[in-house]
């Protein structure tokens, strides 16, 4: 019977190109490309830049043999007063020429510190010398002719319901003779060494050991404490 | 007794707050430890009454877990010339 | 040491003792003064928190944040997460909080009965508002109100604005001080490309080789973005910054090249630039072939003096050849003549633009805007560009910088002027049934005819047309051109103002009603700055006393004038609902906002915002979804850009011999706008105490006028005495003088003329004549 074997192996041949046929699809309808939703992923916690971290390092051996202002005139109370709160740009304690806004002028002073002598004191040094239009953050405090300097009032005002925090607290150190943690941000203020250290650091914020230039390999910045580590819970198998 | 000190111990993580609340209230004095979350109080009232009233107001702040009382100094020692024993002339912010 | 203080201290020392034994290595800090008033405020690592907001002052729209602690604003960050300035702000940024917490802030509604203001509950006022706005629609009709907002408006206060007077009310008097401000800049984006707002954004700033600075002072009204000029060449000393002004300032000094052209002559100088590209062969043949249409309009189109002055363009279509015809007059020595620039420095601006191989960035703002052919100038330099080709790609970018931080988001986008809906105008049947649809209002309601723009507005103010005025966040009367004549207006009997604010000013002084307001932070919204980027704030602090949202006091006064279906929302989520709404009107490729989720969690989201990504340069294929072509200006119905042939016209009143001085007004770094803000923040009041007049040492020297010295300054509209300023940070040539408007007490608008370009209605309040002597 020829003709029935014919026809069943045609059929058995018809079958498995269904089946070969059916299951084609139903593995390729499971591999359609999947539309995805691009998601934009949540920011990850930045470290703070290094960025002019060693500005100024390489004459930092000789700040501890400078001279520092006999009166110490330039203190915490001083550097808080002219900032309406920590952190504000400072206002412009002496009279400026008008013409004199953009980095140049400013900087011949505030960009390596030294002896003022118009003022009797060392120039502060700005931590960052790289923003050139200074004029855009930092307002005299006095108006242009007037010599003295105003005090507080000036900056925080009597017309005004101002209030802020208070000053990071010093010290802070996690276990007696650990080097304290930085207590304020560092954002614009990578380089330590403007005003913790040389003739214009501020009297009561200056190092002890201005020749070590790499200020955060011991100092941490003080920050709201992260969650705490734990590891992944273990997978049940391997 | 007017001149008393505690130590505070706040809900955790709730320091400042408690440090906060405690400086509103009058005749108090508040040394925050840097390193750890207690704090040292100082209360000082002018009479019995007063330091009962304020005891109510401390026992209201709702960030303070526990008040330890370490040290009293009533009015009778404060009122007369003596000097209590044991005194010694600090400031009261050395550390260790 | 009194005993009492030795024991204090001793107890002190037991305790410190007791804690030192239970815990090794304790350390105590500073003591807390007891009894002090104000709650000590801890350090960013204790109880302050930091969220983060746009800045309430300039377009820049920089990300702030701002630190919180106890229900008060503390302190200011820059955002470093904000691609706008990247952790950078401006003296009035990093201050801007403090201008929460004036003395004098506005917290209780008054009233003025008998010529006196008087406080009242809240609910009184709002009572008494829709109560006058009803009674006044009964008796006049419903075009006898209007409203008057601003560019510092939030999004929802714009489109609550909109639903009540276009949909509820049934008005087109709706205008915002924006007009006074941008106006020029939409009809120049409306008559060039069919759409509002640049095509480009900020990052241009990093791919641009040459920035030309066209009449505006960057480095003191958008100085962060101006720092983002700085750093780029900072970084690529090749990079050029050029700085073409009618003034020698803080910009000059900083700019490689600082060239000063007569007033109103940059008109014939932007000509002649495409005067000289077209001599020296320099244009970009296939991409004009392409993608731009040649055009001219009308000329001697009048100056709007006269009220109810209208202007209709006649637009006509022409070739390259016509236009070549057309700029005949325009060659660098006819022009040199004419505006003052020597010869080889217009050859040198055209030569920056031909050269292919720099891209060129254009950046302009009141300069070319309050202008009274301010839709030409802004036509005319996009002129400059589609001839090379430099537009929509990265670099090349004529970028139209805003003043306000929400001129962009709330008054264009939203639409708050009398002509505008939320997506089209009002005198589309398309657009009035998109709004009819949306707001649930029959479409008849929608008005289909424009009523007045700002100036022609508070004309009918003064005419008695408009009876019932309602003005939030601006200070017109300090800033309307032609001044007295629109207060005067104001005071007269039988003119209903409400003014909700948050300080008293001038404007407040003419009000019957006084609102007090939430300002920024005490409540929820977003902004749009300059650059398309809508960035959302939320509820940081209380209001004080009464002071309720502008958008809130809207949504109560709708209520009560029988509207509670259209503003059906709660207060916990009003702010949400209201930008759900607002997004179904710019659907689309070509303006989709992003959703509110969105907005909360970014510093900021650029429109349009197509299937999550921000379209960075709009009308180029690559960046545009939208866009079905490499250049699709798909804003026109030719899908080009369109060349406008504008010529050079005289402002309406130069100086002449009895008033022989060019006046200009303008603001300073410090100051914004009308100072009512910035003056109360002790930091940058003191900086710039008072108003001043910049005169040119030369022309001193001839009045005999001393640094400090008082100066008389008359117009034919008024007179006014200010001390002088010589050589100070910027330097008017000689003939001309300039006075800041931002302090009060020298009302400079009242010498200044309320014409205005007849085709966007702003203001010239940079050009008119006076005369100078010691006073």
């Amino acid at each position: 019977m020829d003709r029935s074997r014919y026809f069943l192996i045609g059929l058995a041949v018809l079958l498995m190109a269904a089946l070969v046929a059916v299951v084609g699809q139903s593995l390729t309808a499971g591999r359609e490309p999947a539309r995805v939703m691009p998601v934009v992923a949540a920011p990850t916690p930045t470290l703070p830049t290094e960025a002019g971290m060693y500005a100024r390092a390489s004459r930092a051996a000789e700040y501890a043999s400078m001279p520092t202002e006999p009166n110490r005139r330039r203190t915490l109370a001083v550097y808080y007063a002219r900032r309406a709160y920590p952190g504000a740009p400072p206002a412009i304690p002496h009279p400026v020429d008008e013409r004199e806004a953009f980095g140049k002028a400013c900087l011949s002073c505030h960009g390596s510190g030294g002896w003022a002598p118009r003022f009797e004191a060392y120039a502060p040094v700005t931590p960052h010398p790289e923003m050139m239009s200074c004029r855009q953050c930092h307002v005299p405090l006095t108006p242009g002719g007037e010599g003295r300097a105003r005090g507080p009032e000036a900056v925080r005002g009597s017309v005004s319901d101002w209030q802020t925090f208070a000053p990071p607290r010093l010290h802070g150190s996690a276990m007696p003779g650990s080097p304290p943690p930085i207590p304020h941000a560092l954002q614009m203020r990578e380089n330590c060494r403007a005003c913790h250290a040389g003739p214009g650091a501020v009297s009561g914020l200056r190092t002890t050991h201005p020749e070590r230039v790499t200020c955060r390999q011991c100092h941490a910045l003080a920050a709201p404490p992260a969650e705490a580590f734990a590891r992944a819970p273990e997978r049940a198998s391997r | 007794m007017p001149i008393k000190s505690y130590l505070a111990y706040p809900v955790r993580g709730r320091s400042d707050e408690l440090a906060a609340a405690l400086r509103r209230l009058s005749g108090c004095q508040v040394f925050a430890a840097v390193n750890r979350d207690v704090l040292v109080l100082v209360t000082d009232t002018p009479h019995e009454a007063a330091d009962e009233a304020l005891q109510g107001a401390l026992a209201d702040i709702p960030t303070m877990d526990a008040l330890a009382l370490v040290a009293g100094i009533g009015d009778a020692i404060i009122d007369s010339e003596a000097t209590p024993a044991g005194a010694h002339q600090e400031g009261p912010h050395d550390p260790a | 040491m009194t005993r009492r203080d030795l024991l204090r201290s001793m107890a002190a020392a037991a305790a410190i003792s007791a804690a030192e034994a239970m815990f090794p290595g304790i350390l105590f800090g500073a003591a807390g003064s007891p009894g002090t008033g104000a709650a000590e405020l801890t350090p960013s690592d204790g109880g302050v928190t930091w969220r983060k907001t746009p800045c309430r002052f300039c377009g820049v729209g920089c990300g702030l944040l701002v630190g919180v602690s106890n229900d008060r604003a503390v302190a200011v960050k820059g955002d470093p997460a904000s691609p706008v300035n990247r952790g950078l702000c401006c003296v009035k940024g990093y201050h801007s909080v403090m201008a929460l917490y004036g003395k004098d802030r506005l917290t209780r509604a008054m009233v003025r009965k008998d010529g006196k203001l008087v406080p009242v509950p809240m609910k009184e006022a709002l009572d008494l508002i829709a109560s006058k706005m009803a009674e006044t629609i009964k008796a006049h009709g419903k075009d006898a109100v209007a409203m008057y907002g601003s560019g510092q408006w939030t999004i929802p206060d714009g489109y609550v604005a909109s639903k009540l007077m276009k949909g509820a009310i049934g008005t087109n008097n709706l205008e915002a001080n924006a007009r006074l401000c941008m106006a020029s800049a939409v009809t120049g984006f409306m008559t060039s490309f069919g759409l509002d707002e640049p095509m480009g954004c900020y990052d241009d700033i990093d791919h641009a080789d040459v920035f030309v600075l066209w009449g505006n002072n960057m480095a003191e009204m958008h100085p962060v973005l101006f720092s983002r000029l700085l750093e780029r060449r900072l970084k690529n000393p090749a990079v050029k910054i050029i700085d073409l002004a009618t003034r020698w300032t803080r910009t000059s000094m900083a700019a490689d090249r600082s060239i000063l052209f007569k007033p109103q002559t940059d008109l014939a100088i932007a000509n002649a630039i495409c005067h000289e590209i077209i001599r020296t062969d320099a244009v970009h043949e296939v991409f004009v072939r392409d993608h731009v249409s040649f055009h001219e309009g009308k000329t001697h189109i009048g100056y709007g003096l006269e009220d109810k002055f209208t202007f209709k363009d006649e637009p006509k279509t022409i070739d390259l050849a016509r236009y070549r015809e057309l700029l005949a007059d325009y060659s660098v020595e006819k022009v040199e003549a004419l505006s003052g620039v020597p010869a080889r420095e217009l050859r040198y601006l055209a030569s920056l633009y031909a050269d292919p191989k720099k891209k060129v960035m254009s950046l302009w703002c009141m300069g070319f805007n309050q202008h009274t052919r301010g839709t030409w100038i802004n036509n005319l330099v996009y002129n400059i560009h589609l001839l090379v080709g430099k537009i929509a790609t990265p670099g090349n970018s004529p970028f139209s910088l805003t003043g306000q931080p929400s001129a962009c988001g709330t008054v264009r986008e939203v639409g708050t002027l009398t002509q505008r809906l939320p997506h089209g105008d009002v005198t589309e049947e398309k657009a009035r049934k998109l709004a009819a649809e949306i707001w649930g209002v029959p479409v008849e309601r929608i008005a289909a005819k424009p009523t007045y723009h700002t100036v022609e507005m508070f004309r009918a103010v003064d005419r008695g047309d408009i009876r019932f005025l309602w003005i939030q966040v601006t200070n017109p009367m300090v800033t309307m051109p032609k001044l007295r004549r629109y207060r005067d207006g104001l005071r007269k009997d039988d003119r209903f103002i409400v003014v909700s604010d948050v300080y008293p000013t001038p404007t407040t002084d003419v009000a019957d009603v006084i609102l007090p307001s939430a300002f920024w932070i005490e409540r929820e919204g977003m902004w749009g700055n300059s650059e398309r980027r809508t960035q959302h704030f939320e509820r940081m602090l209380p209001p004080p006393g009464e002071a309720m949202s502008d958008t809130w006091q809207m949504i109560e006064v709708a209520r009560r004038l029988g509207f509670e279906k259209l503003f059906p929302w709660s207060e916990a989520t009003h702010i949400q609902e209201i930008w759900k709404e607002y997004r179904r009107f710019q659907a689309g490729p070509e303006h989709e906002m992003a959703p509110y989720e969105e907005l909360r969690r970014r510093p900021g989201v650029m429109w349009p915002f197509v299937n999550g990504k921000e379209t960075k340069w709009r009308y180029n294929g690559q960046y545009d979804p939208a866009a079905k072509a490499p250049f699709d200006f798909y804003g026109k119905s030719d899908h080009r850009a369109w060349i406008w042939f504008r010529p050079y016209e005289a402002p309406p009143e130069v100086p002449d011999a009895q008033y022989p001085f060019w006046l200009n007004t303008g603001r300073v770094l410090e100051h914004w706008h009308t100072g009512s803000l910035t003056r109360r923040i002790p930091v940058l009041h003191q900086a710039v105490p008072a108003a001043y007049v910049e005169v040119h040492p030369n022309d001193a020297r001839r009045l005999n006028i001393v640094n400090g010295g008082r100066v008389r300054l008359t117009s034919r509209r008024g007179t006014l005495i200010l001390p002088a300023q010589i050589d100070g940070r910027a330097r008017p040539p000689e003939g001309q003088v300039f006075v800041p408007f931002f302090d009060e007490s020298y009302l400079i608008n009242e010498l200044t003329l309320d014409a205005f370009c007849p085709i966007s209605g702003q203001p010239d309040y940079k050009k008119c004549a006076v005369r100078l002597e010691r006073a």
